[in-house]
């Protein structure tokens, strides 16, 4: 037994040693050098996304590296839900990619734990943001750090398939239309009682107030906002209380998309199958409703018009390129971040297929066929650019956690095994805790 | 003595004539029988596979037809999924991930046998100071959750520059900490006679000739089934290459799946169906070969020797 001890001790102090002998190598990064931009580097890189990403992002790594010759560039991808569980165990271990494709999302998780490397002192000289309108470059900082630069925004939109609504005989709602008039078009095409070829009955749409960004965006509307600077909430219970009952008539009257068929056809929905006549979403959604509906032609308009008679939209920056804190070539990666984000060529790559450019040289750049999606989501966000007067809500940390659980909460909602009162309750107990 | 051979031989007549009717009427009975269960089996059957089934066809269908469709029939047949799941993923073809899926299953597979079988007989027949305690600590691995170990395990990986290469997901199964597959050679190598192995010792045989020669071949059930099981588990891994494999050129088959499916930009399901159809045939195969094996070890696994 004695033995026993001591080998186990011998084995356990082994352990030890190796375990803070590697952290230690980890911890050095050193910024003393002077960057020699002709070095040999290798940088890493990662996004998620599908096949026809990966594409374009080999196409627009392969011309970075015909231009920095020094400069050899690892992609590397996988699905959404993959892509954060590898980053958080590499956060763990404090192996992040040099430069990676990032969400708004989590932003803020990783940039409180300094994982995300401040941009702002390669900003100048690396990094070109002159094309970047000041409000967009601001939704990057967190706590005076520039951890996050976009490289194309979203806004919401309201997307209805005309087809549906000819068959229902329904207009769709003018372009000031309210949040009322929306519950009133919804619950007119439901009532019109038509079918699909299938047999499916035919809805106006699904129950809005179950995504918590159409929450953010009325909440925008009333003036108020979202979340604070130190990461509270800028809304109360009531707030919540008085949004959920918007739709609380659609709900007990079986006017919006049923959400037992909602979830039987994941990760489809009702207006990707034809059976709902219209949908809030981002408007980079308009090339995936397309491609899965089958329906060449799905319309925009902008989201509905808040109590103050005004749209008070917002720009979401999308895909926000960031680099891990960890880097052993922060210039390199400064170089390589600024490629994607300025690099004319680079707009015309990848289209709107990451939503629209956010520099002008990008959207120029692109190769825009009348009528195409490309062109319809740029007209879009042109078009609706005078309702574009709020700054994006940025989110608190734990965001990704409070978001699940409103979805989950509204499922419930939905099937009615939770009331308003009991809904509002317990996701502020949740969020209390999931935001501390 | 005549009063009994009159005895059986009426008995003899009676049983003759109404034997072949019994038989008859036992025929037919069994008969419908025998319809009813293999009716009864087959829709069974109908409901287990249907997913199965759903897939395979599906695999046939264009991408908007898949979703929220639970009819098998396609309305236009076409191999184009598979063209397209075959022509890989950004730039890496399909027979990449496969000869990577490959490598990983039959690297688990080799370390396993390997590894797994020397320590059951270190376990089982070698007498060393603390041995109950280690083989208690051991078995306390199988209770410690995987998402407890893999972030330190991945940190010291990463520190080794291990990361991106193959070797965190086979080291392991080359040093025997699959507690699992030890326990279950352990167990066997237990019912094996000892009888065996002190017979060899009188001959003159060491540990490593009784190992080689007497305890491997007959640890030949136990080493089948841990094989099969080591494969169709890896083959299956997706939590593991995700983690340890950055480069797309090294990424095994589950993981280079789920890329058609991303719900962030258009999904190609009909690609993925294609591919999860060509991913499942390799498993199937060795299922199909191996599986009476796996049934035999099994069996042998629960008899007391």
């Amino acid at each position: 037994m004695k033995r026993f001890t001591l080998k186990s001790m011998g084995v356990a102090a082994a352990a030890a040693l190796v375990l803070t002998a590697c952290s230690g190598d980890a911890d050095d990064t050193d910024s003393g050098e002077a960057y020699d931009p002709e070095a040999p580097v290798t940088l890493t890189f990662t996004w998620w996304g599908n096949d026809d990403r990966a594409e374009r992002y080999n196409e627009a790594i392969a011309l970075f590296e015909e231009e920095h010759e020094n400069i050899t560039v690892q992609g590397t991808f996988v699905d959404w839900d993959g892509y954060w569980t590898g980053r958080s165990t590499e956060a763990a271990g404090r192996s992040l990619p040099d430069v990676m494709q990032f969400d708004l999302s989590y932003m803020r998780e990783y940039s409180e734990n300094q994982h995300l490397l401040d941009l702002s002192p390669y900003m100048g000289e690396q990094i070109d943001v002159s094309g970047f309108d000041d409000a967009l470059l601001q939704s990057g900082v967190i706590e005076d750090a520039q951890v996050g630069l976009p490289t194309s925004t979203n806004t919401l939109a309201l997307f209805y398939n005309p087809n549906l609504l000819e068959q229902t005989g329904v207009d769709a709602p003018g372009e000031d239309y309210t949040w009322e008039d929306f519950n009133e078009f919804i619950a007119a095409v439901t009532d019109a009682g038509e079918q699909t070829p299938e047999g499916e009955a035919i809805y106006g749409g699904g129950d809005y107030t179950g995504t918590f960004w159409f929450f953010l965006q009325w909440l925008v509307q009333e003036g108020k906002t979202p979340f604070n600077d130190d990461g509270s909430f800028g809304f109360t219970e009531e707030d919540m209380t008085t949004f959920l009952e918007l739709t609380a008539s659609l709900r007990d009257a079986e006017q919006v998309y049923p959400v037992a068929r909602g979830i039987q056809l994941l990760p489809l929905g009702g207006f990707t199958v034809n059976e709902s006549a219209s949908e809030i979403s981002w408007d980079n959604f308009l090339a995936g409703y397309v491609a899965d509906s089958g329906t060449e032609d799905i319309q925009m308009m902008p989201v509905p018009t808040g109590s103050g008679g005004d749209k008070a939209m917002f720009f979401k920056p999308s895909m926000l390129l960031a680099a891990g804190a960890n880097t052993d070539n922060p210039e390199a990666a400064a170089t390589f971040i600024d490629f994607l984000l300025n690099e004319p060529e680079v707009g015309r790559i990848f289209g709107t297929s990451k939503g629209v450019p956010a520099v002008a040289a990008q959207r120029d750049a692109m190769e825009l066929e009348e009528g195409s999606i490309d062109a319809t989501v740029v007209e879009y966000e042109e078009a609706v650019a005078d309702h574009v007067t709020e700054p994006v809500p940025v989110p608190v940390k734990g965001f990704g956690s409070i978001e699940a659980e409103y979805k989950r909460l509204a499922e419930e909602l939905a099937y009615g095994s939770v009331t308003v009162d009991e809904f509002v309750e317990l996701w502020f107990t949740e969020a209390e805790m999931a935001t501390q | 003595m005549s009063t009994d051979q009159t005895v059986l031989g009426t008995a003899a007549a009676v049983s003759q004539e109404s034997s072949a009717q019994l038989r008859r009427r036992n025929r037919s009975r069994s008969r419908l029988g025998s319809v009813g269960f293999h009716v009864g089996s087959l829709a069974l059957t109908a409901v287990v596979l249907y997913p199965a089934l759903w897939m395979l066809m599906s695999s046939l269908k264009p991408s908007s037809e898949i979703v929220g469709n639970v009819s098998l029939v396609p309305t236009g047949a076409s191999l184009d999924n598979f063209v397209t799941a075959l022509n890989g993923i950004g730039g890496v073809s399909f027979w990449t991930f496969f000869w990577n899926s490959v490598i990983l299953a039959v690297g688990s597979v080799v370390g396993i046998a390997l590894s797994s079988s020397v320590s059951a007989y270190a376990f089982a027949r070698i007498s060393f100071p603390g041995r109950n305690l280690w083989f208690s600590l051991m078995i306390g691995t199988l209770l410690l959750p995987f998402h407890v170990v893999i972030i330190p395990q991945y940190i010291v990986f990463n520190n080794l520059g291990l990361v991106n290469t193959f070797v965190p997901l086979l080291i392991g199964k080359f040093l025997a900490a699959e507690a699992f597959f030890v326990f279950l050679m352990v167990q066997f190598m237990r019912n094996l006679p000892r009888e065996l192995d002190e017979a060899a010792r009188i001959d003159g045989a060491g540990h490593i000739r009784i190992f080689t020669a007497i305890m491997l071949p007959l640890m030949k059930p136990a080493l089948v089934t841990a094989s099969i099981f080591a494969f169709i588990w890896s083959w299956n891994d997706f939590f593991g290459p995700l983690l340890y494999l950055k480069d797309p050129a090294l990424f095994s088959l589950p993981v280079a799946l789920r890329i058609f499916v991303d719900q962030t930009s258009t999904s190609d399901y009909g690609a993925q169906m294609a591919m999860a159809v060509l991913a499942l045939i390799p498993v199937l195969l060795f299922f199909l070969v191996f599986q009476r094996y796996l049934v035999a070890g099994v069996a042998t696994q629960g008899l007391k020797g």
